[in-house]
């Protein structure tokens, strides 16, 4: 034992012990419950959701999705950084907005990226959505607009028959071909391909931009029906009964408060105070008054209950061994 | 100077083989509370042992095949038994004031992996690579953006998320924990709470 460690049990007594041994039975208990458990319940294992099943489950919603993306209504549109230069979008608190420390790091234009480029793959086999294609990038942004406006007011009255959208007649311009495109990437089961394939393939590592085009209705349904919201303390738990970060409790707690819950700056804030809680914890040992909290509670007179015993009973401990030998060096 | 007698002076003078792996302990380390800290680690040693494996196999495996999905549903329950043991562990040192006797560095350091561990849980969500790992994905992309890390971490990249999972956080952890061990087994450990309370560090 080392001098200093030696000193400072001087007149402590001992008692024989096994690390090794200790460490092989906890280890051997801790594994066995892990392979019982692991047997018993298994793990959740909630497939994707995926393009083709939105568009032959609910062709519809990946219709609006993909006019709303093309319309600029998403949740990515202006996100601001790392996206967007939008900084004024970014989560601000007392003024300070960390978003924007690092700028535009992941450019994303979801009209462009989510849409017209999956599209553009999608005109090499089939010449309508190449002319569709053609016809919307000439058109002026108002006329655009018109289209698109019409289109997603016309998907409110649509109907499914036999796995295919029916629209009433309007003036959708080129949109409706465009849109049926998107849909029939999805069934196809390309759509995510078509909107991650890059310069880096036949690696697609990076699952970003497909990952985002699902995450506003889409997404939020399936997990509403999942009890998955945040408000449902979503991130605290997995699919099923099974648990998730249940020590993020917390933090999945303040996401319960309205004033919090309903800020633009939700996030920022609820990390805020988790930092300020955190480092409440790092530092809790020179905290004056909140560092004797733990010693007035009580609770290691029951872990020492038995030193504290033994204190009782021979006033100043003695400081001979269970066995005779010492703790010296 | 000679760095290597250096080193070898400081670990004659501050870890000793009995220090390392003892074989007596004072009388007062005689409660389940000191079990936590041990069932931590086991529950660590057995995320490292099924990683591994499904590290070799690779994401697919887990899914499509039963023993992979075996594999994995242990080292689920073993986040779920890790993080039981860590917080039991943080809790009951808590109580028993263990940051006495300038023991602050070693609360220090453990807190720390508390959070890295919390890291380490979360890009593990988040490479299960089912709807589970998809919606908290897009969900922690936001927190991550306002705090401004949005650019060191991108929850939907999973080629990030597996390196990071695997690779960068496990190493992380295990030096993190080899400090905190070795503190702990170099200062011994800390006397019970004076009858008429703790408030020294």
């Amino acid at each position: 034992m080392n001098k200093r460690t030696s000193a400072y049990l001087r007149d402590i007594p001992s008692k024989p012990y096994d690390l090794i041994r200790e460490g092989l039975i906890v280890f051997g208990v801790i594994l066995l419950i892990a392979i019982v458990l692991a047997a018993i319940f298994g793990s959740p294992d909630y497939p994707t959701v995926r393009s083709e099943d939105v568009a032959r489950s609910a062709p519809i919603a990946l219709l609006k999705t993909s006019a709303d993306i093309l319309a600029g209504k998403s949740s990515l549109q202006d996100y601001g950084p790392p996206y967007s230069a939008d900084p004024q979008n970014a989560q601000k608190l007392l003024g300070v907005a960390p978003a924007n420390w690092f700028g535009v790091t992941n450019p994303i234009d979801p009209a462009e990226d989510l849409i017209l480029k999956p599209l553009e793959r999608a005109a090499v086999l089939d010449a309508d959505i190449q002319s569709a294609l053609t016809q919307y990038r000439a058109a002026s942004k108002t006329q655009r607009q018109q289209w698109l406006t019409a289109y997603s007011a016309a998907l409110d009255q649509a109907q499914v028959s036999n796995g295919e959208v029916q629209l009433p007649d309007g003036q959708y311009g080129p949109v409706e071909v465009m849109m049926q495109g998107m849909l029939n990437l999805g069934k196809a089961g390309l759509l995510e391909g078509a909107i991650d394939s890059g310069p880096g393939l036949p690696y697609l590592l990076d699952t970003t931009r497909s990952l985002l085009f699902f995450q506003d209705d889409v997404d939020h349904g399936v997990a509403q029906k999942l009890d998955m919201l945040g408000e449902q303390w979503g991130m605290s738990h997995e699919t099923g009964l099974y648990p998730g970060g249940w020590w993020l409790w917390p933090f999945v707690f303040l996401y319960q408060i309205p004033a919090i819950a309903n800020s633009p700056n939700a996030d920022l804030l609820a990390a805020a105070i988790m930092a300020i809680a955190y480092l409440g914890l790092v530092f809790l040992p020179f905290i004056p008054v909140l560092r004797d909290v733990p010693s007035r509670i009580g609770v290691h007179k029951l872990i020492w209950r038995d030193w504290y015993s033994r204190s009782d009973s021979s006033p100043s401990v003695d400081a001979k061994d269970e066995d005779g030998v010492r703790l010296r060096p | 100077m000679n760095l290597t007698r250096k080193i070898q002076q400081g670990i004659r003078e501050n870890l000793t083989l009995e220090d390392l792996l003892p074989t007596r302990m004072p009388v007062y380390v005689n409660s389940v509370a000191y079990l936590f800290g041990v069932a931590a680690l086991s529950g660590l040693v057995v995320l490292v042992l099924t990683g591994v494996i499904m590290a070799i196999f690779g994401p697919t495996w887990y899914h499509n095949s039963s023993t992979g999905r075996f594999v994995n549903s242990i080292h689920f329950w073993g986040v779920q038994l890790l993080f039981f043991s860590l917080v039991a562990h943080i809790l009951t040192k808590i109580f028993m004031s263990a940051w006495r006797d300038g023991r602050w560095k070693t609360w220090f350091i453990g807190t720390i992996t508390f959070v890295i561990a919390a890291l380490a849980a979360l890009t593990g969500f988040l490479a299960q690579t089912n709807w589970d790992s998809q919606w908290i994905a897009v969900q922690a992309k936001d927190l991550m953006n306002a705090v401004g890390l949005g650019v060191l971490f991108n929850p939907m990249n999973i080629g990030q998320v597996l390196s990071i999972h695997l690779i960068v956080l496990p190493l992380l952890i295990a030096a993190l924990v080899g400090i905190h061990l070795i503190m702990v087994r170099r200062e011994g450990p800390v006397k019970p709470i004076p009858r008429q309370g703790a408030s020294d560090e």
